[in-house]
């Protein structure tokens, strides 16, 4: 679901160097947010199974590295909890359906990544992912690849993009090729058009690294 | 000793008769363990269904395992582990820890979700109700749901398959973690095992109780994880061993005792050994005449009857202590015989009526020891005395003997003594506070307490159905079967509505009638229509129009499927679950007689009142176990209690045909009856509920009781004969004692009431003969 094709087709803002892991782990320690910490959030899924990308936008509730809140406000309400392995989601008007994180790999990554991010913790960012670091201060890139063969088998990477301390974006790419991009905090205020295609979106992402 | 030539060459044949019985029992004799072979033939289809419940029903078949000690992920994937080892093995059928996900399902299963689902029921697969699924799969799409969905969207756009899983789950799901099962803290990872055998066969149960023995001592090797498992097959197990156990320490305790004081007796290792040779004829015999008649003899019957034709072991004691300075071994043989035989005839023809019983258990164990004491008695009249060394000492010589005998002539004999003790033990029975009789067949190998709290723990958190309470369908056939359950499942969901249950669990839960099943198939679109109505309704969708390829093809397939079947379903691993549900019975071929029983378990069952009023009201059996258990038992009882009072009948009729005046039979007949009253009244005022072990035991003491006071009748006024008769039973009540004494100081019960009132019975009939049978002083007349 939030998968980000984009981070395999687009190239990396050109010119910015790759930086060495020491100063990778510089910004990640800067990336440290207290929990709990909520951050509102557009999320764009591509599938190979739909004409146009589906858009929903709502803000996302950390209190804690195996606690996930995805509050979805537009265009309908919807509410997903995960805690610890199991996972909730709930929509008006529907039966809730449970399920375990291990059935959704994109999800549990996702959750992994912001968790080590929010913690500002680059060890447990590195025990789950291989981590490639790009660009500047001004605009980086991370590219984060599962360590873990299985969970590489459905999630191929996530990339996040961002400012300073800020993350903007976050794309994941599943292996099958369906992607999402999750665009965060002020990168969720621009409204996105209905017919976004991923390349837009990516340089959407990119260009907050400009510069 | 020396033996002469003829005698020789009866030791050789007697040698050889033995080793060809002994070749005779290991070809033939099947030892089985099947505890229902002590219960009474069941009566009404209940019983029966009852019978098969406590054996081999659902509920018994299934252990629980827990595991725990490390994180819960590890614990999960030892969970995984163990599924995938104990799965692979002969000893269980289905091992599943929760993980159900949307590949566990067969190929072959996942076109019939049409016909399993109750979709159809409701609305027809049109373009409206397309819509509005499709508009639901696009937010799935857009959640976190989304990526495990969207390979299945393009199959399946209603999630059809997900509604059937949902059915199939249990309805009480216990807690899931990392997608296994876990308790409610989460510390604990569990598993349900059903294995292949029944519980009451503790032979099979042995080899997957061991296999999980060896998984747990692996997990906590390699991972650090505490296995602990739980079930009635692990308990009869476990409970087989201790038996097993304490009965051989005893017996080997026993034997050893019972070597010293013949050698202490006798003094001669010679006659110890000889005198072992009608109690070996006998228990080899015995097996011979049960497995020739029975084919299998179960474990019990072995056990008891070795104990109660332990009593043979007196037959050659009263010969050694009848050694006479002036005649021959053969002659004294001959001399006791009419006492000896008379003896040992009223104890079988007690014993026949346990053929009549009606318990499988009870009539082996009466050939067992009938064919064991005949054989004890005839070998030691016609065997033995032609064996025995005719030197000897003669215990009518023993001066210390003499001075007992003399001793008790002068004992009083209080008559008032009897009065009150009949009256004490009949207060006893009356004013105990314990039910006079133990009508809960688990009292009879009891599993400890702990485990078994444990085991309703670990129950409880898996939402496992409950024991009790059952309701019974009787059908026709299968599809009658599965249509009355689709008919009470409302009412049924009402129930767990208000609370009375938490859940149930039916055959039709899994397997809509064929009826249900051609409905919804006839309410399938034909292809063309189906594409028209997708078509318009992905139009304001985000979904593309060209991708629902599969789905037409898995819907057409829906329309020419075959009706699912229980057979079909046999094989899959929801097979097991279905076929505890559903029994077919009868034979194939002859339909008229085929019938089909279809249970109702119930999980929580909270309100007991509820649930019957729910029974009467829909026409179907609320079978409550334990009740049906204790009835079958009562009626045992009542059949048991017949046999016992026709036994006493007959063993009195063989003593008056025996001894002709009735004086004798009462001095004989006295100390027995006085004795079993004697030791029910002290049970009684001890707190024990009796059982059918106990009964067993009354008869055995019995035996003894009569013994006793036939040897001490046929004692004349010949002081040197009294003193050999008062050696012998000196000899026999002590060691019968110590056997006894022992097996009552065992932890099991059915070892405790065996030893505990067959000890009471000797002192008691020892007492009781040395006062009431013993002829009169010639002082005071006859």
């Amino acid at each position: 679901m939030l998968a980000l094709l984009g981070a395999l087709i687009a190239p990396l803002t050109a010119g910015s160097a790759a930086l060495n892991d020491q100063e990778a782990d510089a910004l990640i320690g800067r990336l440290a947010k207290p929990a709990p910490a909520t951050i509102s959030f557009t999320e764009v899924r591509f599938s190979k199974l739909l004409r146009a990308p589906l858009i929903v936008s709502g803000d996302l509730g950390y209190s804690g590295p195996e606690s996930l809140d995805r509050r979805v406000t537009a265009p309908y309400r919807e509410q997903t909890s995960i805690r610890g392995e199991s996972v909730k989601v709930e929509r008006e008007g529907d039966k809730p359906r449970s399920f375990a994180l291990k059935h959704a790999p994109e999800l549990r990554g996702l959750l992994s990544g912001f968790s080590a991010m929010l913690a500002g913790d680059p060890v447990a960012l590195r025990k789950a992912f291989n981590v490639e670091m790009a660009g500047n201060d001004d605009g980086w890139t991370l590219k984060l690849t599962p360590t873990d063969t299985k969970a590489r088998r459905r999630l191929q990477q996530i990339e996040v993009n961002g400012r300073h301390s800020e993350p903007r974006c976050f794309s994941m790419t599943t292996a099958d090729g369906a992607s999402s991009v999750l665009l965060l905090g002020a990168a969720s205020a621009e409204p996105v058009a209905p017919d976004v295609t991923l390349i837009a979106l990516q340089r959407r992402c990119g260009s907050g690294q400009g510069s | 000793m020396k033996l002469t030539r003829s005698a020789l060459l009866l030791l050789f044949l007697w040698l050889v008769l033995l080793a060809g019985l002994t070749w005779f029992v290991q070809r033939q004799l099947q030892v089985g363990t099947d505890l229902r072979l002590f219960l009474p033939s069941p009566t009404t289809p209940e019983q029966r269904l009852l019978l098969e419940e406590i054996g081999e029903g659902p509920a018994s078949r299934v252990m629980v395992i827990s595991l725990e000690g490390v994180a819960p992920e590890q614990l999960a994937d030892a969970s995984r582990t163990l599924v995938e080892n104990l799965q692979s093995s002969p000893n269980f059928r289905l091992v599943t820890n929760g993980d159900i996900s949307l590949d566990s399902v067969p190929d072959e299963l996942l076109a019939y979700r049409y016909l399993l689902s109750p979709t159809l029921d409701e609305r027809p697969l049109d373009q409206k109700y397309l819509h509005s699924q499709l508009q639901e799969r696009a937010r799935d799409l857009a959640s976190p749901a989304g990526a495990f969905l969207e390979p299945w969207l393009p199959r399946d756009p209603t999630l059809e398959l997900l509604k059937v899983l949902q059915r199939w789950q249990p309805m009480q799901e216990p807690n899931r973690l990392f997608d296994v099962w876990f308790d409610r803290e989460g510390k604990r990872a569990l598993l349900l095992a059903q294995t292949r055998a029944a519980a009451f066969d503790p032979d099979q149960q042995r080899l997957a109780v061991e296999q999980l023995n060896a998984e747990a001592e692996r997990l906590r090797r390699d991972e650090g994880v505490t296995l602990t498992f739980s079930g009635a097959g692990k308990f009869s197990v476990m409970m087989e061993e201790r038996t097993r156990g304490e009965a051989t320490a005893l017996g080997t305790a026993a034997t050893v005792g019972m070597i010293i004081l013949l050698l202490v007796a006798y003094r001669r290792i010679g006659s110890v050994v000889l005198s072992a040779l009608p109690l070996a004829s006998a228990g080899l015999a015995g097996l011979a005449a049960v497995s020739a008649l029975f084919g299998t003899v179960h474990g019990i019957t072995l056990a008891f009857g070795f104990t109660l034709i332990g009593v043979a072991q007196d037959y050659p004691i009263h010969l050694l202590s009848h050694r006479h300075a002036t005649r021959s071994p053969v002659e004294a043989a001959r001399e006791l015989w009419p006492t000896l035989a008379t003896g040992v005839a009223s104890t079988c023809i007690a014993y026949v009526t346990f053929l009549f019983s009606g318990v499988i258990g009870l009539a082996q164990l009466a050939c067992f020891t009938v064919a064991g004491l005949a054989v004890a008695g005839l070998t030691t009249r016609f065997a033995l005395p032609v064996l025995m060394d005719p030197e000897g000492r003669d215990f009518g010589d023993s001066a210390w003997l003499g001075k007992v005998w003399q001793g008790m002539q002068r004992l009083p004999r209080p008559r008032w003594a009897g009065v009150v003790a009949i009256a004490l033990s009949v207060a006893a029975m009356v004013f105990a506070p314990q039910p006079m009789w133990e009508s809960d067949l688990s009292k009879l190998t009891p599993v400890p307490k702990e485990l078994l709290i444990q085991d309703q723990e670990l129950r409880s958190e898996l939402g496992t159905p409950d024991v009790r309470y059952l309701l019974v369908i009787t059908a026709a056939d299968t599809e009658y079967a599965l249509q009355k359950l689709e008919a009470l499942d409302a009412p049924l969901q009402k129930l767990v509505a208000d609370g009375a249950i938490s859940g149930y669990d039916h055959a039709a839960r899994y397997v809509p009638t064929a009826e249900k099943q051609r409905q919804r198939q006839a309410r399938l679109p034909e292809p063309a229509t189906l594409r028209a109505d997708v078509d318009a309704a992905v139009k304001d969708t985000p979904f593309r129009p060209d991708v629902f390829e599969p789905f037409f093809a898995d819907v057409e397939k829906a329309r020419r499927l075959r009706l699912l079947t229980v057979d079909q379903l046999r094989d899959s691993p929801l097979g097991v679950s279905v076929e505890m549900l559903l029994t077919r019975h009868g034979d194939e071929d002859d339909k008229a007689a085929a019938r089909t029983t279809a249970l109702v378990t119930f999980s929580g069952v909270q309100d007991v009142a509820a649930l019957e009023r729910f029974a009467a009201g829909s026409g179907v059996t609320l079978l409550d176990t334990k009740n049906a258990s204790e009835t079958l038992v009562t009626h045992q009882r009542i059949k048991i209690l017949w046999s016992l009072a026709v036994a006493a009948v007959l063993l009195a009729g063989v003593v008056m045909f025996a001894l002709r005046r009735a004086s004798r039979v009462y001095r004989v007949l006295a100390p027995m009856a006085l004795t079993t009253l004697l030791i029910i009244g002290i049970l009684q005022a001890a707190g024990v509920s009796m059982t059918l072990f106990h009964l067993i035991a009354l008869i055995l003491a019995a035996g003894l009781g009569l013994d006793y006071a036939l040897f001490f009748e046929h004692a004349a006024d010949d002081p040197m004969e009294q003193r050999r008769t008062l050696h012998a039973l000196l000899v026999c009540s002590a060691s019968t004692l110590m056997v006894f004494s022992l097996l009552a100081l065992s932890s099991l019960p059915v070892l405790r009431a065996l030893g505990l009132t067959v000890s009471i019975g000797v002192v008691s009939n020892f007492v009781l003969a040395l006062l009431l049978t013993r002829p009169t002083p010639p002082a005071h007349g006859t």
